[in-house]
């Protein structure tokens, strides 16, 4: 018999207005309304209504400015991922929530009571994407110098999630941890008196790709969000994931891994390809060189868009790692690109995900190939644009999926552990 | 006048039950005629945070109460700035302006204990910290002008980059750079609600003092329900009326229906009390 939760898992991860950087000047895109409380609960109902598992959203701990120049023409990622989710918590019954929290710049006190009271508001559905935070430009926002040195930020964020659960099992008449509370990162000797959280603690989900991040997740996460360029490298970094797991003396199948895939749809394939066109085209010079400016941590808008790319003018001042932005920018200078076709180009791959342009029928066999091929256990689905991508996906792609067997038809449990097919915790 | 009381999630409520407890308690308090849903919980030494926690719950409970005032207490010597400033002005935003903050000292002990000996404060320093929390927050949501936002899908323009900048602030106990990844929000800054802490230098938007107590600005005068009809007659003019001793539904009716009708019961908090909005330093002059 068909597992009634289905093979396939679905997550929509919302960034701000959606995913391309251009998104939010198309013009079924609604950018005031990510400041409106209707467009939380309906776009919450909408994935709820798809059955997805969850909603993810995204953090930042700094603003989109390079060298202190905001730019003009991108969007605001996303307002602060606990409020949206408390609202959305509000308006549905079902679908999980899923807030990324950094490890480095919180305390587990404050981390732990925010999930208990997330789970708590919304019955059993909190789940924690843990960050480390790899961008530069937080640190000085909380009185910091510089980032913890990236290994380091591995050894805190273990650390930190002990002591987190030694927070929650506490609230739920648990046995408390002495190690957790006393270490090299952490020293404290009592809880928070906050409620214990309905799933015992927020589904744990991770998302660093590097040997430290995924040791990290084979001990800990419970899902994983990963870039997979083809079905190839998505299934051996799944069978890599697999194979940490039970080394860690865990069931592999207790792991969902979920790539990001970021969508545009259609009715017929050239519908699908003009509006990827429609979204190229909104993404005019001065925006792409923006949001190539806010990845390298130099303000590219103070020269003329036409000249080659002053490699040496940029490492002389960028707020990034030097060794990094050599490496993204060098094959470009060797092309002997101006900034303004650099910048074009960054913004067609945006942070080196594909774009999946299609019908809904092509979707629904995109995303059947990769489960039967063992490349994923479903899909963190990242909308070009919001809400009508979404929408359309909901109402294509996900009838589609539940006819063939894909997808469950309707939820299985009321909390996130269930979508996820995870047991009680022991 | 104005009604505000404390709302914090009973020990019993843990669990489903518990939950649809707490959830019809917050609707209850607004339909009883409650202007200002105080989450924190009452303590001998003064209101102190509460059992959930509050940046969370807030936009929760503005879903459920949608026409009342929602004002979070925080741990004001263990709280973060950056992520405070980020998650009200998304709050402020998502309930239309109807939210105030109220960082309170009380109940921080068992903070200390949870966040370790780093949060200790040597004696003496409390009113600083607490002040430097206050500046460095406000300092963040200033980092934007008020009409930074353009929005103009036609010409590109998301916002204007000469309305947001970098605000560096260096207090004593915090340092941010900015600017803050979140707009400035609807009220300019959510109404900075205090109770005590006399020696604070920043101003407060509203106090909550008892009627014997000398507090300037706009009062909340503390009283429980059997010594409201004293406080109405002797505190005639106070801005509101903050009920203690944890008032039931059937305690806020009974309060509502001897005092006088709110004067504004629509709009931010902001407008409705009356209170100035606060001027952005950075903000350039128009010409």
């Amino acid at each position: 018999m068909a597992n009634p939760n289905g093979r396939l898992h679905l997550w929509a991860f919302l960034q701000g207005i959606g995913f391309h950087p251009g998104g939010w000047r198309h013009a079924a895109a609604t950018p005031s309304a990510v400041f409106q409380r209707d467009y939380y609960e309906r776009t919450a109902r909408t994935a709820e209504k798809g059955c997805f598992d969850a909603i993810v959203f995204g953090d930042q701990l700094q603003g989109r400015d390079a060298a202190g120049r905001t730019p003009g023409r991108l969007a605001i990622p996303t307002l602060d991922p606990f409020t949206l989710l408390s609202v959305m918590a509000g308006a549905t019954n079902n679908i999980g929530l899923v807030a990324t929290v950094s490890t480095t710049y919180n305390e587990p006190g404050e981390v732990a009571a925010k999930f208990a009271a997330l789970d708590y508001l919304s019955q059993g559905r909190a789940g924690w994407n843990i960050v480390t935070t790899a961008h530069p430009n937080s640190a000085p926002n909380f009185g910091e110098a510089e980032l913890l040195q990236k290994s380091l930020r591995y050894q805190r964020a273990q650390a930190f999630l002990d002591a987190a659960e030694l927070f929650w099992r506490a609230s739920c008449g648990g046995p408390v941890d002495r190690q957790a509370m006393h270490n090299a990162w952490f020293q404290f000797d009592g809880t928070l008196d906050f409620p214990c959280p309905p799933q015992g603690r927020p589904v744990i989900v991770q998302a660093g790709q590097s040997p430290d991040g995924r040791d990290f997740a084979a001990r800990s996460a419970e899902a994983i969000f990963c870039p997979a360029p083809s079905i190839e490298a998505g299934r051996e970094f799944r069978d890599d994931i697999r194979t940490r797991v039970k080394a860690a003396g865990r069931d592999p199948d207790g792991v969902k891994i979920m790539p990001g895939l970021a969508i545009v749809l259609g009715d017929t394939e050239e519908a699908a390809e003009r509006t990827h066109a429609q979204l190229l085209e909104l993404a005019d010079d001065g925006l792409c060189i923006e949001y190539l400016s806010e990845s390298i941590g130099y303000d590219l808008t103070v020269h003329n868009p036409n000249v080659l790319i002053p490699l040496d003018e940029i490492l002389a001042t960028c707020e990034f790692p030097k060794g990094d932005i050599t490496r993204m920018l060098t094959p470009a200078v060797e092309k002997g690109q101006t900034i303004a076709e650099l910048s074009r180009g960054y913004v067609k791959k945006p942070r080196g995900h594909g774009i999946f342009c299609g019908t809904p029928e092509q979707m629904a066999n995109h995303m059947e190939t990769w489960i039967n091929a063992g490349a994923c256990d479903g899909f963190t689905l990242q909308p070009g644009f919001m809400p009508l991508e979404l929408d359309l996906f909901c109402a294509e792609v996900v009838p589609l999926l539940q006819q063939r067997d894909l997808l469950r038809k309707e939820y299985q449990g009321t909390m996130l552990r269930d979508h996820l097919g995870l047991g009680a915790l022991a | 006048m104005f009604l505000s009381a404390c709302l914090d999630l009973l020990p019993e409520e843990s669990g489903a039950p518990g939950f649809a407890h707490y959830s019809s308690r917050a609707k209850a308090a607004e339909d009883a005629g409650l202007d200002v849903l105080i989450l924190g919980r009452e303590t001998a030494g003064g209101i102190a945070p509460g059992r959930l926690e509050a940046l969370v719950t807030m936009p929760w409970i503005a879903g459920v109460a949608r026409r009342a005032a929602v004002v979070g207490v925080l741990p004001a010597l263990h709280s973060v700035p950056f992520h405070v400033a980020r998650a009200l002005s998304a709050i402020d935003f998502l309930s239309d302006g109807r939210t105030g903050w109220m960082p309170a000292v009380p109940g921080g002990d068992r903070f200390d204990h949870a966040y370790g000996p780093a949060y200790t404060l040597p004696a003496g320093e409390t009113v600083a910290k607490y002040d430097d929390f206050i500046r460095a927050t406000q300092a963040l949501w200033d980092s934007w002008d008020d009409d930074a936002l353009v929005l103009d899908k036609d010409r590109g323009e998301y916002l204007d980059s000469t309305k947001v900048r970098r605000v560096a602030y260096e207090g004593p106990y915090f340092s941010t750079m900015g600017p803050l990844n979140a707009a400035r929000p609807p009220q300019g800054h959510p109404l900075l609600f205090r109770e005590g802490i006399s020696a604070a230098t920043t101003p407060a938007d509203v106090r909550l003092a008892a009627a014997d107590e000398t507090a300037s600005g706009a009062v909340f005068v503390k009283t429980d329900l059997a010594g409201l009809t004293g406080t109405l007659k002797g505190e005639p003019s106070a801005l509101g009326i903050h009920l203690t001793g944890n008032p039931s539904a059937a305690d806020i009716a009974a309060a509502r229906a001897i005092m006088p009708a709110a004067s504004a019961v629509s709009g931010t908090l902001r407008d409705r009390l009356g209170l100035a909005r606060p001027i952005n330093p950075f903000t350039k002059a128009a010409l």
